[in-house]
């Protein structure tokens, strides 16, 4: 339960900056990227699962007894593929946090968001 | 000898992930300082979760022959945050290159942010009417179009 527990608040914070960005896009950008981050979330799984499973059977890395739920995918334990799920949600994120810095300074954060404040942002 | 492997499999592992972001521009050489920024926002995260990890008991190094046995802190080895960097850069690359073919395939997405873009947009529309081989630069045009704005 311990490894679990330790993974809740870091996956949290990757969701929330991935929330955070994807607001800021205008609609069929934002549409693009969610469905590029599943698909990514999905490649990045699979690797885990076999490389995980090597870099464990390879001694590189080992896990003290119960800390963990126990149930695995290969050698990997399940809590091992947060990491990459927070990866694929914070990184590119942040990327688009740099690249596109939010329009405007006095707008609140939990402003509605409308389909005409899309359309607005892409003009 | 064999100490080098893992640390040598992982650099081997950026270097080519880095040709191809040069070669179809995806990160780093699309806006170096943005990718640094999440690279690095993200490995720091992620070796924080590390430490907290170690600290907790609950992961130890191991014995292998294939690591270089250096390390940073107490359980935590040189390759950790080269493996750590590896996975956000894999990450954005992945993303970002998904997104891409994405937009290749709806070029309506990109033609929203054309009208506005100008000539980006114009190059935007050219690669999501034609060219089959080496479209991959004008692409860039819309994709890049909806950061334009910015």
């Amino acid at each position: 339960m311990t490894y679990l527990l330790i993974c809740v608040p870091f996956v949290l914070v990757s969701t929330i900056i991935a929330v955070i960005s994807l607001r800021r896009m205008p609609a069929g950008t934002r549409a693009r990227r969610a469905l590029a981050v599943a698909i990514g979330a999905a490649v990045l799984l699979a690797l885990t699962a076999v490389f995980d499973t090597v870099m464990i059977s390879a001694g590189l890395f080992g896990y003290a007894e119960g800390t963990r739920l126990g149930a695995t995918i290969g050698l990997a334990p399940v809590e091992d593929f947060a990491y990459p799920i927070a990866a694929v949600l914070l990184v590119p994120a942040v990327w688009t946090l740099v690249v596109s810095p939010r329009r405007g300074s006095g707008r609140p954060e939990r402003a509605p968001h409308t389909a005409s404040d899309d359309d607005g942002r892409a003009s | 000898m064999t100490g080098f492997v893992y640390l040598g499999a992982l650099l081997a592992s950026i270097g080519a992930m880095a040709l191809v972001d040069a070669r179809w521009r995806l990160a780093f050489w699309r806006h170096p300082w943005a990718a640094a920024i999440a690279v690095g926002t993200g490995t720091a995260l992620l070796l924080v979760w590390d430490l907290v990890g170690i600290g907790f008991g609950v992961f130890f190094r191991g014995d292998s022959v294939w690591a270089t046995g250096v390390l940073l802190a107490p359980e935590l080895p040189v390759e950790e945050p080269v493996f750590l960097a590896f996975l956000c850069y894999l990450s954005l690359v992945v993303v970002l290159g998904v997104e891409r073919l994405l937009a290749r395939r709806r070029p309506v997405d990109g033609s929203s942010a054309t009208t506005a873009a100008g000539a980006a947009g114009g190059a935007g529309v050219a690669g999501a009417a034609g060219a089959v081989g080496p479209s991959a630069t004008v692409d860039r045009g819309a994709d890049a179009a909806p950061e334009v704005r910015a």
